[in-house]
């Protein structure tokens, strides 16, 4: 490839990337799916202090009190017939979430 | 021979049109770049002018519209933003959970350096949620089960915060029938929990913390239909007796406000509670403490509106002192800002009422008021 085509490839790269920082500076948002494909019912988050364990229907709430505690690791967890793969703890309350709930929530701009 | 040589020279120098590009696109994404970073951060936030405070005493009319809409705002009080809610000079910062006392203290005096209006600086201490178990074992309110238990646990709670640099514990909890913690609110019927709830409020209060009941006007600890991403609830005499009882009292400083769409003995219009007018107002009529929003950015109120800006518009226009918005952007923070002005200057909210909000605030911060 000659020095001339490189600088061309150049140059469009860096064309391209100049536009979205421009439309990320004046935040032109582009149309796009985001979270409305998100089926919240589908997620879970459950909420254990000692032995109580009660499942949490409102995930954005969920999301915030999950936001607000110490810590967030990876670890397995069941409830009823189903699988939490993240617990977010503070002393003796957690909130386990699976998977889906934790992307979620990871989205979101409390988080 | 010598001067076409330099000729030569000169002509092979010459850039072509790709180089001339590629350096022009490089100097563009530079400074691109840099502004993109400068935002993020919010660094291109203007900075509020300063304050006549004489004898501790602020005149309204010398605070900019922005000062005072700002100063309704409770923000996440995350130290990587710190400077820009400190510019806006926003109203009170929210603080999680943390590893030690340190790390608190440090925060909270990173915070509030160089602030001529300090935040309100707020946490979330109560029932069973303990911000602090890394470092504080602490009683639930479950394990309370008599008056002078709840006033020591309120005195040694207030304490703790008082210590630790806080201002506001938005805490007791006073809703009814907790189905979802099991720990967070009293036990007993609605006249022993208001009757505990407000032994623990005298006793926070008595360290000179600001204690706040929620979640007004009642049924958040229920276990909801998970088919409806809107959520209603029917309030009976039993749900509101707590609120009445402690408000009537005057005892308690604040109250925060839920996102529910309520029907029954209180009936938020069928629109969430926290945006409700009819909700709001009467109760600012009856109660001169600070009436505080639950967090906004929750999805049983974001799912009610079109647009954002709507949203803020009419959490501000409901009534609400203090607003809470969690948002990690100080820039969107900062839009929330100048939509309110943009709706005040347009008349669609009153700035008596804005006045009336930021004269509860800093009255609360104990400064004098004109």
């Amino acid at each position: 490839m000659t020095n001339k085509n490189v600088l061309i490839i150049a140059n469009v790269s860096l064309f391209i990337i100049c536009i979205i920082l421009i439309l990320t500076l004046f935040e032109v948002k582009v149309p796009t799916t985001g979270m409305s494909i998100v089926d919240k019912e589908e997620m879970l988050c459950v909420v254990n202090w000692r032995d109580n364990y009660n499942s949490w229907t409102d995930i954005d709430s969920c999301c915030l009190e999950a936001r607000k505690q110490l810590t967030c690791v990876k670890e397995q967890g069941y409830y009823m017939d189903k699988t939490v793969q993240w617990r977010c703890q503070t002393g003796e309350l957690s909130y386990w979430l699976d998977s889906k709930a934790y992307n979620y929530c990871n989205k979101l701009s409390v988080w | 021979m010598r001067s076409k040589k330099i000729k030569k020279r000169r002509e092979s120098k010459k850039w072509t049109i790709h180089e001339r590009t590629f350096l022009i696109l490089i100097i563009v994404l530079l400074v691109l770049g840099t502004l993109n970073v400068a935002k993020a951060s919010g660094w291109l936030i203007p900075e509020q002018p300063q304050l006549e405070i004489i004898d501790n005493t602020i005149k309204l009319d010398s605070m900019t519209l922005e000062q005072k809409i700002a100063q309704m705002v409770v923000v996440h009080g995350g130290l990587y933003n710190m400077q820009a809610f400190k510019d806006m000079q926003i109203g009170g910062a929210h603080l999680f959970a943390m590893d030690s006392e340190g790390s608190y203290s440090d925060t909270i005096s990173q915070l509030q350096s160089g602030l001529q209006i300090p935040f309100f600086i707020t946490v979330d201490y109560e029932g069973c949620l303990n911000p602090f178990a890394n470092f504080i074992n602490a009683t639930t309110v479950k394990d309370i089960d008599g008056i002078g238990q709840a006033f020591e646990k309120g005195s040694i709670d207030g304490k703790l915060l008082h210590e630790l640099g806080f201002d506001i514990n938005f805490a007791p909890v006073v809703d009814l029938d907790d189905q979802i913690w099991g720990c967070r609110s009293f036990t007993g019927d609605e006249k022993e929990v208001a009757e505990l709830a407000e032994a623990y409020i005298l006793g926070l209060q008595s360290k000179g913390i600001i204690a706040t009941a929620k979640h007004y006007p009642g049924k958040t600890l229920v276990i909801k239909d998970p088919h409806k991403n809107i959520v209603s609830a029917q309030i009976s005499s039993e749900d509101i007796y707590p609120y009445t009882y402690l408000l009537g009292k005057d005892e308690v400083d604040s109250v925060m406000v839920s996102h529910i769409i309520t029907t029954g003995v209180v009936d938020s219009g069928g629109i969430p509670s926290v945006v409700s007018p009819n909700l709001i107002m009467p109760l600012k009529k009856e109660f001169s403490g600070l009436v505080i929003s639950d967090e906004i950015n929750m999805l049983g109120l974001k799912n009610f509106y079109p647009t954002l800006d709507e949203l803020y518009v009419d959490v501000f226009k409901a009534g609400n002192d203090l607003v809470l918005n969690f948002n990690e952007d100080p820039n969107e923070i900062y839009h929330m800002v100048l939509v309110i002005k943009t709706a005040v200057e347009e008349g669609e909210i009153p700035e008596e009422q804005i006045d009336d909000s930021v004269r509860r605030i800093l009255v609360a911060k104990g400064f004098d008021v004109e």
